[in-house]
C-alpha cells in the first residue's frame, strides 16, 4: 500500500480506529470517570440559559463522555445532560485513591503509537537533573532563533481565526481588577 | 539581547525599573536562569514544533502588559510533565506536558500561565530575596552591558537550581492560573484550556514519577481548579467564538515521539 500522502487522509484512517487523533475532537474525549464537586445543575445544551434537566448531588460518580469549552456531558444513573466543567472533577472522590497513572491519563489518546506501557529510557526534568545541570549557552543561542516577532504572531493568530479582545483580569474572589485591560 | 541605547533607552530603562531592577537587567538575568535550565534537558530537535510553540506563546504575551520584552517559548526534550518561566520573557515546557495537551487552547493557557509569572516578575522576585552579593553586582553590570556575562550566568546557576526545586509561593501560582485564563481569552481562545489541562493532571495520582518535580513546585491541581472555579464564576462561559484550535496543535505536534515502550 502506498503510504498516505494528505493528513486529511490520515485523519479519516484515525477516525476508523478506536484510539487515534479523532478521539482528539475538542468536544469529544473517551468515557472518563468523574464526580460532582458540589449540587449541579444539568442542562440540555451547554449554555446557561439552556434548559435545566435536573440537578446533581454533591459527591455524585458520573461518566464524563464529551467536553466543549467549560462544559462537560455526564451521564449518572437519573440523568444525562451538560454540567459546568468545573463543579465535576475527574477521578475519585478521594484524590489519594487516584490509581490513573500520567502514562494512562494521556491515553486519552490522540497521538499514533498509543500508549506505552514501560518506563524504560525515560528523560526526567528531576530535582536531579536539574541541580546537575551545568549551563548551555549553545542552547540559549538555539531559542533565539525560533524566536517569532510580534507581527508574525498576529498572522498567526489571523490564520487560527483568533481575533483580540479586551478581557479584565480578576481577583481570586471574580471581580474585575481595576485598571486592566 | 536589546540594548540600552539614547535618551529613549533611558527613559525605558528608568520607567521599568522594578525592585531595583531595570529591564536588560531582567532579561540579562532571565538568559543566565535559561541556560541552566536547558542545560538540564536540551531542546526537542524539531523546528517546526519550536517555531508553533513560538507562535502561540508570542501571540498570548502580546495580550500581556508586557508585549515587547523578547519572548522566548521552547519544548524541551523531556518525558516528564512540567513548565518553567525565567524572568525577561522565557518559557519553557516540556515534551512531556505538550503530550499531555489536547489543543491550543490547552496549550495557549499554559504559556498563559506561565507569561504570568514573567509579566509579575514572580521569579525574579524569589531570585533577588536569595540573591547573593556577587548576583547583584553582576546583574547591574550585565544590564549596562545589555548581555549576560559568563559570570553573572555562574552566579545564577545556584540560585536557579534552588529556587526551580522550590517552586514559587503558592499565592503567586494561583495569581499565574488567574491571570493565564485571562490571557487565553483575550488572545481569543476558550478560556478553559488551562483548567482542562488542570483536570488532566488532577486524575493522575500524587506520586507518578512524571509529574514529581510538578506537584512539588506547585498547589495540587485540584486546589488550582477549586480556585479557579470561583475566580471565572460564569463570566468566562459566553466569550464568542472562542476557539480550541485542536487540529492545528495536533498537526504541529505530531512528530513528537510518543513515550518510551
Amino acid at each position: 500500500m502506498k503510504p498516505p500522502r494528505f493528513p486529511g487522509f490520515l485523519l479519516f484512517l484515525a477516525w476508523l480506529l478506536p484510539v487515534g487523533p479523532a478521539a482528539a475532537q475538542a468536544s469529544g474525549v473517551p468515557p472518563e470517570t468523574g464526580f460532582t464537586l458540589r449540587e449541579t445543575e444539568v442542562r440540555a445544551k451547554p449554555f446557561l440559559d439552556a434548559v435545566p434537566v435536573g440537578k446533581l448531588p454533591e459527591r455524585t460518580l458520573v461518566t464524563v463522555t464529551q467536553r466543549q469549552g467549560g462544559w462537560m456531558l455526564v451521564k449518572s444513573p437519573a440523568f444525562e445532560g451538560w454540567v459546568r466543567m468545573l463543579n465535576v472533577r475527574l477521578g475519585n472522590v478521594d484524590s489519594r485513591k487516584n490509581d490513573t497513572s500520567f502514562l494512562s491519563a494521556i491515553g486519552f489518546g490522540r497521538r499514533p503509537g498509543g500508549m506505552p506501557t514501560t518506563t524504560t529510557g525515560v528523560r526526567g526534568f528531576s530535582e536531579e537533573d536539574l541541580k546537575a545541570a551545568k549551563p548551555s549557552p549553545e542552547q540559549l543561542q538555539k531559542m533565539d532563533g525560533f524566536a517569532m516577532p510580534a507581527a508574525a504572531g498576529v498572522q498567526f493568530a489571523a490564520a487560527g481565526r483568533l481575533s483580540s479582545r479586551a478581557v479584565p483580569y480578576v481577583d481570586a474572589a471574580g471581580k474585575p481588577v481595576k485598571g486592566a485591560k | 539581547m536589546r540594548g540600552v541605547g539614547g535618551v529613549d533607552g533611558l527613559v525605558k530603562s528608568v520607567t521599568q525599573l522594578a525592585g531595583g531592577v531595570s529591564e536588560p537587567e531582567e532579561v540579562a538575568m532571565g538568559r543566565g536562569v535559561a541556560e541552566t535550565l536547558l542545560g538540564a534537558r536540551p531542546l526537542v530537535d524539531d523546528g517546526e514544533l519550536q517555531r508553533y510553540v513560538n507562535a502561540v506563546g508570542t501571540w498570548v504575551a502580546s495580550q500581556s502588559e508586557r508585549p515587547d520584552l523578547p519572548w522566548r517559548f521552547g519544548v524541551n526534550d523531556s518525558d516528564h510533565v512540567n513548565a518553567f518561566a525565567a524572568p525577561g520573557g522565557v518559557v519553557i515546557v516540556t515534551r512531556g506536558m505538550i503530550n499531555a495537551l489536547n489543543s491550543e487552547a490547552e496549550l495557549a493557557g499554559v504559556l498563559g500561565h506561565e507569561i504570568a509569572h514573567v509579566t509579575r516578575r514572580h521569579h525574579l522576585q524569589a531570585l533577588r530575596k536569595s540573591a547573593a552579593m556577587n548576583l547583584l553586582g553582576a546583574t547591574a553590570a550585565a544590564g549596562a552591558a545589555g548581555t549576560a556575562s559568563r559570570e553573572l550566568v555562574s552566579a545564577l546557576v545556584g540560585p536557579t537550581q534552588e529556587l526551580y526545586a522550590r517552586g514559587l509561593d503558592k499565592s503567586d501560582e494561583f495569581e499565574a492560573d488567574r491571570m493565564g485564563v485571562v490571557l487565553a481569552a483575550r488572545a481569543g481562545y476558550d478560556p478553559f484550556g488551562l483548567p482542562e489541562a488542570l483536570q488532566t493532571l488532577a486524575r493522575i495520582k500524587a506520586d507518578d514519577p512524571y509529574l514529581a518535580l510538578l506537584f512539588k513546585t506547585h498547589p495540587n491541581p485540584g486546589e488550582r481548579l477549586d480556585r479557579l472555579a470561583v475566580a471565572m464564576g460564569p463570566g468566562f462561559d459566553a466569550l464568542p467564538d472562542a476557539r480550541q484550535n485542536a487540529d492545528r496543535f495536533l498537526n504541529a505536534t505530531r512528530r513528537l515521539k510518543p513515550l518510551p515502550r
